[in-house]
């Protein structure tokens, strides 16, 4: 058999199913820019090698109002919206940027099952609620948790 | 019981496990790899050259394994004396090369699912429901029932 017809054959297989799996090519991810856990976080996630490309978006910005703004949650918690238009919300957004992250996929389908999903999600929202009183955590001079983390 | 009847229980035990365990051993290694080449096509969709390369390497560590081990436990020395004791001999080798056999096998198969699961995974969707939908501006959708934080 002709092994360069063959090979042609596996690729187009190959992207027709990766045409057709249905997950979110990109995703946007609105942080609290004046909190110093979430840049934090968002500049350890821009470290990270990502399954899908991510941009950041501080949710108080412009851009966020003007293409996010009718979002109830924009602003108290976190949230992740893909390129279809599907938004995840707090401890779901979490998931959902791990998912992201080539290294950590697999843990975010281990922390959504049964076993892990109520502690995840009290996890994440006891670190969201506190996201201001842990700015310490990275600046000990930082009295309220808006202040730049000098990077 | 003479030297030669000795001699003679030892050859029929050693010729009896050898061939066994080649035998064993190739037709393993054929099961393996014939049946092994059908998943890693499934597997390595996105880098089709990686299937056959992938299986005949894992067929080439099963043989050295197997035979290496088959080879290294065939001395049966005085355990061998007496037509019973050369049947106990070969009834406990074949076991034991059985057993390694069986072991290195499920081995194989949890190596095959380990190198599936990270196929899979590259194309699975979140692990979340998404909480609403948010196509463009002005055009928000709430889905109902999503007040639990994972959808």
């Amino acid at each position: 058999m002709d092994t360069a017809l063959w090979l042609s054959n596996v690729e187009a297989r190959a992207d027709e199913k990766f045409a057709r799996a249905r997950y979110p090519r990109t995703l946007a991810i609105l942080f609290d820019p004046s909190c110093a856990l979430c840049r934090r976080c968002v500049h350890w996630m821009q470290h990270q090698a990502s399954y899908v490309p991510l941009s950041f978006i501080p949710c108080t910005g412009e851009q966020a109002r003007a293409r996010y703004g009718d979002i109830p949650w924009l602003g108290d918690e976190l949230v992740v919206v893909s390129d279809a238009g599907e938004v995840w919300v707090g401890p779901a957004g979490f998931l959902t940027c791990l998912w992201a992250l080539e290294d950590y996929r697999e843990w975010s389908f281990r922390l959504a099952g049964p076993a892990f999903a109520p502690l995840a999600e009290r996890f994440f929202l006891a670190l969201s609620h506190r996201r201001r009183a842990l700015a310490f955590l990275f600046e000990p001079k930082c009295k309220d948790g808006t202040c730049s983390l000098g990077r | 019981m003479s030297f030669d009847a000795t001699a003679q229980n030892l050859v029929t035990v050693y010729g009896v496990y050898a061939s066994a365990s080649v035998g064993l051993t190739v037709w393993l290694a054929r099961t393996l790899s014939k049946n092994g080449e059908v998943f890693l096509d499934d597997v390595f969709v996105d880098n089709p050259r990686m299937a056959p390369a992938v299986n005949r390497l894992l067929v080439v560590g099963f043989y050295l394994l197997n035979l290496g081990y088959a080879f290294v436990t065939l001395k049966a020395g005085a355990d061998a004396l007496t037509p019973v004791q050369a049947m106990e001999t070969l009834a406990a080798k074949l076991g034991a090369l059985l057993l390694s056999l069986g072991v290195i096998h499920f081995g194989n198969l949890y190596l095959f699912h380990r190198i599936r699961r990270r196929a899979q995974i590259r194309l699975a969707p979140p692990p979340v429901r998404p909480q609403m939908h948010h196509p463009e501006p002005g055009n928000a959708q709430v889905y109902s029932g999503s007040q639990g934080a994972f959808g």
